[in-house]
């Protein structure tokens, strides 16, 4: 306002100046180019205070034109018909060019305004990309609050309202724009008339969206479409920072995991180390003694069998913790049972019999868990057997069966669902000398590799344990 | 009657292994540390027959020792070690171990594997001649194997398994190592291929196919003949 009067002012002065020169000069310059000396007033104003000034300055030149420089001089009558068409030129000139000015103006006010906010926003983003995510997010935010008003950065949950000093509706505006990433609150068309703008880190819904909480501004003026447009920019900024920082979050956390994934498979393979190298030295120095002392055979009988719970310990651990590894490959069953029962001990007065045909199809599954899985079961019905122990096994090209039975006396229909489980021995097994986790270990074995474990009856007495593995179809080659 | 070069940091071990070895008469030489492996067995040629190696030194990885011993001389090595991932065991005889034995071990079952080490090295039957190992004679110019002196006809897949596993006298092959003897690199891990021979092959030679006796398998590493 004070601009557009104090440019009325000074063209009206240039007016003035260019009436008293032109009046002195009329005899030397002409009527047509003193004419052209009354744009420059025209120009003056429109330049400095844009449209209106630019026509005080056309009318108060065409004004002064007339009275003092057109016959009869110091009256607005005009006789000529051309001196009104001199006067009439003149004025649309000056309008036009006025307005032309104003237009450029106008354009370099925009331009230098699209100018400063690109620089605001450059400035942000080289901030924002400087350093670990997390720290350029708070001094991102710290840039925004110096250069506009207090921030919040309301992170997918609403703040207690006394902690920012938000008013209700300035929390229904924060729940708003959180909830459907809109702008909302002073400023904005929706519930305009809360304290704080609140404008969304991203311009769509999203489950994990944060919201920038502003201050309305001090200076007490509303503000206004341009400026949330320029913040609306920024605050894309910062989402962008705040989406890297989560990234560096979930990196981190997956680093950590990873860490003490690793430190827990290291910690049992020192275990198994640190157990089996003492045991190497007491089960060797027991079994050289054994050859002369019946006593140091029971000892060595003790020693192989903490050796086995230690192994079913650790693969209880791997099943629990779920760091298993489950090779998937082609195995012929008469390999596995002839490992599993070399693997085992047999004891005196048991006899132990193999019947797997040699048409069996081949089945897939983990050679290792397979032969712990066997021998287990082999080593159970071994200690509950009376007289014989038997395994055999048959199937097709879906499915093979190793059944694993003895003539003991059998497991209770009532108890069977819980064989399975961890610690378990049922009542009346004192004389075995079980851990009470081979058969956990042979479900969490048999399971880990697609297969299944069953209990019944067998028909030699005892206890029958069927493990039920994918057959592997006819090869070829 | 050998000279066995135990490599162990715990004492109490290599005292133990002295005693399992006095049984077969061997003669011990011990170390604990890599160092003091390679000066043993670059004391001069012949001095030492074969090496126990436990993978857990405390100056190199065990496995490491195992590739250096491997470049410097053909003693058969056998690895004796508290680690019992079969991954671990692979590793160590595709690097050339002769064997691999799991503490805790059984004295006799060592020394056995122990004479099956010692009586492959130096003693490879020269290329195109007879090889014999228990009931299976194998004459590889011909291409005829008997067993027990009855003649079998095998494929030459069967025929190729049968030669690699009798050459190699008792000492175990990983899968790997006969499938990409026999079928070539690209095969090395069609396991499968491997099984279907091995069964052909027992249902040939053994008395009881199901219950095979001659050729052994070690889950997850590989086959051997007994």
């Amino acid at each position: 306002m004070t601009r557009t009067f104090g440019s009325s002012l000074l063209a009206l002065g240039a007016v003035g100046v260019v009436t008293a020169v032109s009046v002195g000069l009329l005899p030397v310059l002409g009527l047509a180019s003193a004419a052209l000396l009354f744009l420059l007033p025209v120009l003056l104003g429109a330049a400095r205070g844009g449209l209106w000034p630019g026509l005080v300055a056309t009318l108060a030149g065409a004004s002064a034109y007339n009275f003092f420089l057109l016959e009869p001089r110091y009256s607005f009558r005009v006789h000529q018909l051309d001196s009104l068409v001199s006067v009439a030129v003149l004025g649309v000139v000056a309008a036009v060019t006025s307005r032309l000015a104003t237009r450029l103006m106008a354009r370099e006010a925009e331009a230098n305004a699209r100018a400063a906010a690109s620089e605001e926003a450059a400035r942000l983003s080289a901030l924002l990309a400087a350093g670990p995510a997390d720290e350029a997010l708070g001094a991102g935010l710290a840039f925004v609050a110096a250069r506009y008003a207090p921030v919040y950065l309301l992170d997918g949950a609403l703040p207690a309202g006394s902690d920012a000093g938000f008013s209700s509706l300035d929390l229904s505006a924060a729940a708003w724009a959180l909830h459907n990433g809109d702008r909302t609150g002073h400023g904005t068309e929706t519930m305009a008339a809360a304290d704080w703008s609140f404008i969304p880190l991203a311009l769509r819904s999203r489950s994990d969206q944060a919201v920038l909480a502003l201050a309305r501004p001090s200076d007490g003026h509303p503000r206004s479409p341009a400026e949330l447009d320029q913040l609306q920019q920024l605050a894309l900024l910062l989402g962008a920072c705040r989406d890297r920082a989560s990234l560096e979050q979930v990196r981190r956390d997956r680093e950590r995991l990873e860490q003490s994934e690793q430190l827990r498979r290291t910690f049992l393979a020192s275990l198994a180390h640190d157990f089996r190298t003492p045991l190497t030295v007491i089960t060797g120095q027991l079994a050289q003694l054994a050859q002369r002392d019946p006593a140091a055979a029971d000892a060595l009988v003790a020693a192989g069998q903490l050796e086995r719970t230690m192994a079913d310990l650790l693969g209880l651990a791997r099943i629990e913790d779920g760091s298993l590894v489950v090779a998937s490959e082609s195995l012929d069953v008469i390999d596995s049972v002839g490992a599993a029962c070399d693997a085992v001990a047999l004891p005196a007065g048991i006899t132990l019999q193999r019947a797997v045909p040699t048409d069996l199809p081949f089945v897939r599954g983990d050679p290792v868990m397979l032969h712990h899985a066997l021998a287990n079961l082999v080593d159970n019905a071994m200690r509950h057997a009376h007289t014989t122990v038997r395994v055999s096994a048959a199937g097709t090209a879906e499915r093979v069966e190793i059944v694993v039975e003895d003539d003991g006396s059998g497991i209770p229909a009532a108890d069977r669902a819980e064989v399975f489980d961890r610690f378990r021995r049922l009542a009346g097994s004192d004389r075995t000398a079980g851990s009470g986790l081979g058969l956990a270990i042979v479900k969490g074995f048999t399971e880990a590799m697609g297969g299944d474990v069953s209990i019944g009856e067998s028909p030699l007495g005892g206890a029958r344990f069927a493990l039920g593995l994918p057959g592997v179809p006819e090869p070829v080659g | 009657m050998s000279r066995v070069l135990a490599v162990d940091d715990e004492p109490a071990i290599l005292r133990l292994l002295g005693v399992v070895l006095a049984r077969d008469g061997h003669q011990l030489v011990t170390a604990g540390t890599a160092r003091d492996a390679l000066a043993a067995l670059g004391a001069g040629p012949g001095a030492i027959e074969a090496v126990l190696l436990d993978l857990g030194l405390p100056d190199r990885d065990g496995l490491e020792l195992l590739t250096m011993i491997r470049a410097q001389t053909t003693v058969p090595v056998i690895v004796l070690s508290a680690r019992s991932e079969v991954t671990e065991k692979v590793a160590a005889l595709d690097l050339g171990a002769a064997d691999y034995v799991t503490k805790p071990f059984d004295g006799d079952e060592l020394l056995a594997r122990l004479r099956v080490a010692l009586r492959g090295s130096g003693t490879t039957a020269p290329r195109g001649g007879v090889l014999v190992h228990g009931p299976i004679r194998l004459d590889a110019a011909r291409h005829e194997v008997f067993i027990a002196d009855r003649p079998v006809s095998l494929t030459p897949r069967e025929f190729a398994v049968l030669e690699v596993l009798v050459a190699a006298g008792g000492r175990i092959l990983t899968h790997a190592a006969l499938l990409e003897t026999v079928w070539g690199k690209a095969h090395r891990d069609d396991v499968e291929y491997l099984r279907v021979v091995i069964r052909a092959l027992r249902l040939k030679l053994e008395d009881d196919p199901g219950q095979p006796r001659l050729i052994r398998n070690e889950p997850g590493i590989g086959y051997r003949l007994c």
